[in-house]
Order: structure tokens, then C-alpha cells, then sequence
């Protein structure tokens, strides 16, 4: 093969007369790994936008005792708190344009840190949430004192609790994972790739 | 604004060209083709503001447009098509019209089997651009450029040779 007769032929491309018009600058939806995970997590704001809602209503659907609806209140502050920092966060991260003009090892590093930081912050966002939604399970079991509960708890070992809580925390931080991974984690391995072979020696 | 769209149009159409060589070198199939091409323009024109003339026009397009081909996604990734050359290419006249896109043809098909930054090698080298081209755009050493493309070199060769084909 002569890459010096290629190369003649290379640059005297039949590129054909189609000329590129303005209505293909009109086109809003790119493409590139950190817009499809953008697009996802404007999804997941909308949805978790939704469940808050939810939750706000959820005291005048169940009847709480004083008590635990003190402590629900106190779990649904502390929740809003935490998404109202994340989703500021997600925001900038939706809002923050990127530079596709560096030079290649730049700009995908750029891409994959981004990317990486805001899944992480994603995963910590549900970390967090799921916490005090199990910390609100064990309060209003003690609290409520439901009759059927109290016997099933007064015959369980401490041990046993605590091992329950164990595999319950183990449990939520496998989904979140597994979660993570199966929704945003293959762009991910997909820019790591490009950036493993831009440093291959 | 408008004015500024019809600037970006003018120099763009100018070099179209580079657009449609990245996008057959990173896509193998016609539809593929027209969205990374889509996919370019569009990042071309949401950097545009940002080029500042310190480089040639063609430089530039050479970033942007080599950076979005690295990392552009599709849903549907494609397998590699790794039937026989022949099989997708007609024959042809002899003309040296015909031979040529025919060359170029079996390049396409062959760069499919390199990874997206042996593409880039290959394609810069391509071009025209020297060792110390190749490594201010991807970002590595200069040395790296130059050992990388002999090796990428030697890989296309060997792969065209097992399709059948020699040039």
C-alpha cells in the first residue's frame, strides 16, 4: 500500500454539490456523551420534582401520629435541603458549555471528569435520600408503637436488627450502583476508552 | 446575527470537505454518516463564537470536528462490518475516476477496524499534517504521534491485505 498515492487521492475528494444550508444549524439536540446524560438527568429532575410533591401530601394521606409527623416534616426538610444543593448543582452542570476546540486529550478529559463529578453527585443525591427514608422507617416504628409491631420487635435480637439494617443499607447502595451504572455509566466507559487509548504509549 | 450565520456558512462550506471525511472515517453506513455530519455542523456552529481567528479556519474545524467524531454517541452502536470488501463494492470501470474512489472505498471500509484514535492518526496524517501537527491536536507527545502513526500505519496495511486488496 503507498500512502503517498492515497494521499493524492485523499485530498482530491468527490464531496458532492449539496451545500450546507442554515436550517442544519437549527437543529437543537447534540449528540455527544455529556448532552444524552444531561437530557437523562433533566428527565430524572422532572420525575423527582413530582415524587416531592408526593411526599408533601403524604402526612393528609396517612394519618401520623403528632409525633411522627413532627419527624416526617423534620425528614422532608432535610430531603429538600439536600435536593435543592444538588439541583443546583445539576443545573450549572446542564447550563455549562463545553469547549470542543482544545486539543483532543483536553477536551475528552474535560467531557469525562464532568461527566464522572455529576455522577457522582447524582449517586450522592440518592444516597442521601434513601437514608432518611430508611432513618424515618426506624422512627416511626418506634414511635407508632403499632401493636403487631412491638411483638414482632420485642422478640427480635439486637443483633439481628442491626444486621437487618446492615444488608438494608447494603441493599440501597447496590441499586444506586447498579442504577447509575446501567443509566449513565456506559457513556461513561465509552469516554474512558477514548481516553485510555489517547494515553496508550 | 444573521450576518454572523452567513460568515460561519460561507467558511464552512469552503472546507465541507473535512466534515466529510471525519464522518465516513467514524461511521460505516450511509445514515450514520449524514447524523455524525449533522452532529458536527451543529458543534462547529455552537463553538463558532469562541473562534477568535488566532488559527486558520481549517485548524479549527480539524479540533471540533475530530473532537465530536471521539465522542459522539449513538444509541445503536454498530458492530464493526467485517464482510469481504467485494461484497460491498461494485465492480467498477477501470477509469481513474473509478480506481480511485475505489481506493478510497477500501480505505473507509479498512479504517472501520482501527479505534477512534488511530482514526485520527490516520486521518491527520492524511491531511497533510506533520508529526508536530498531529500531536498539538490530539493533545499527546510528539514522539507518541510519530511511533503511533507508524504502528497505525502497519496495522491499516496488514488489514487491507487480509481483505484481499492491495494498493
Amino acid at each position: 500500500m503507498n500512502f503517498d498515492d492515497i494521499k493524492n487521492d485523499w485530498n482530491n475528494p468527490d464531496v458532492g454539490a449539496e451545500t450546507i444550508s442554515a436550517s442544519m444549524l437549527k437543529v437543537k439536540e447534540a449528540h455527544t456523551p455529556i448532552d444524552i446524560i444531561r437530557k437523562k438527568m433533566k428527565h430524572e429532575f422532572f420525575y423527582q420534582i413530582f415524587f416531592l410533591v408526593i411526599m408533601f401530601f403524604l402526612p393528609v394521606m396517612i394519618s401520623f401520629s403528632a409525633t411522627t409527623q413532627m419527624a416526617y416534616l423534620a425528614c422532608y426538610a432535610i430531603i429538600c435541603g439536600f435536593s435543592a444543593y444538588y439541583f443546583f448543582k445539576f443545573y450549572k452542570f446542564y447550563k455549562n458549555s463545553y469547549d470542543m476546540s482544545m486539543d483532543s486529550r483536553k477536551s475528552i478529559l474535560w467531557f469525562y471528569y464532568e461527566m464522572k463529578l455529576n455522577i457522582e453527585l447524582y449517586k450522592a443525591l440518592t444516597y442521601i435520600v434513601a437514608f432518611i427514608a430508611v432513618a424515618f422507617g426506624a422512627i416511626y416504628i418506634l414511635v407508632e408503637q403499632n401493636a403487631d409491631l412491638s411483638k414482632i420487635l420485642a422478640k427480635l435480637s439486637p443483633v439481628y436488627i442491626l444486621l437487618n439494617c446492615f444488608i438494608s443499607i447494603l441493599i440501597i447502595g447496590i441499586i444506586t450502583e447498579l442504577w447509575a451504572w446501567y443509566y449513565y455509566g456506559k457513556y461513561l466507559k465509552r469516554v474512558k476508552k477514548v481516553v485510555d487509548e489517547l494515553d496508550f504509549e | 446575527m444573521k450576518e454572523t450565520e452567513n460568515i460561519f456558512l460561507d467558511l464552512i462550506n469552503q472546507h465541507k470537505a473535512i466534515i466529510h471525511k471525519v464522518s465516513k472515517m467514524y461511521t460505516d453506513g450511509t445514515e450514520e454518516q449524514r447524523d455524525l455530519f449533522q452532529e458536527i455542523v451543529l458543534q462547529l456552529w455552537k463553538a463558532y463564537p469562541g473562534f477568535k481567528g488566532n488559527s486558520k479556519f481549517s485548524t479549527w474545524m480539524y479540533r471540533v470536528s475530530l473532537n465530536t467524531a471521539l465522542v459522539y454517541f449513538k444509541k445503536d452502536q454498530r458492530k464493526v462490518d467485517k464482510t469481504p470488501l467485494d461484497a460491498h463494492i461494485d465492480v467498477m470501470d477501470n477509469t481513474e475516476s473509478d480506481q480511485k474512489e475505489e481506493k478510497l472505498a477500501y480505505l473507509y471500509k479498512a479504517v472501520q477496524e482501527l479505534n477512534a484514535v488511530e482514526k485520527a492518526l490516520i486521518f491527520l496524517f492524511l491531511e497533510n499534517q506533520s508529526h508536530k501537527e498531529i500531536a498539538e491536536n490530539l493533545g499527546i507527545s510528539e514522539l507518541n504521534a510519530r511511533v503511533r502513526l507508524n504502528r497505525t500505519k502497519e496495522k491499516l496495511q496488514i488489514i487491507i491485505k487480509k481483505n484481499g486488496y492491495e494498493f
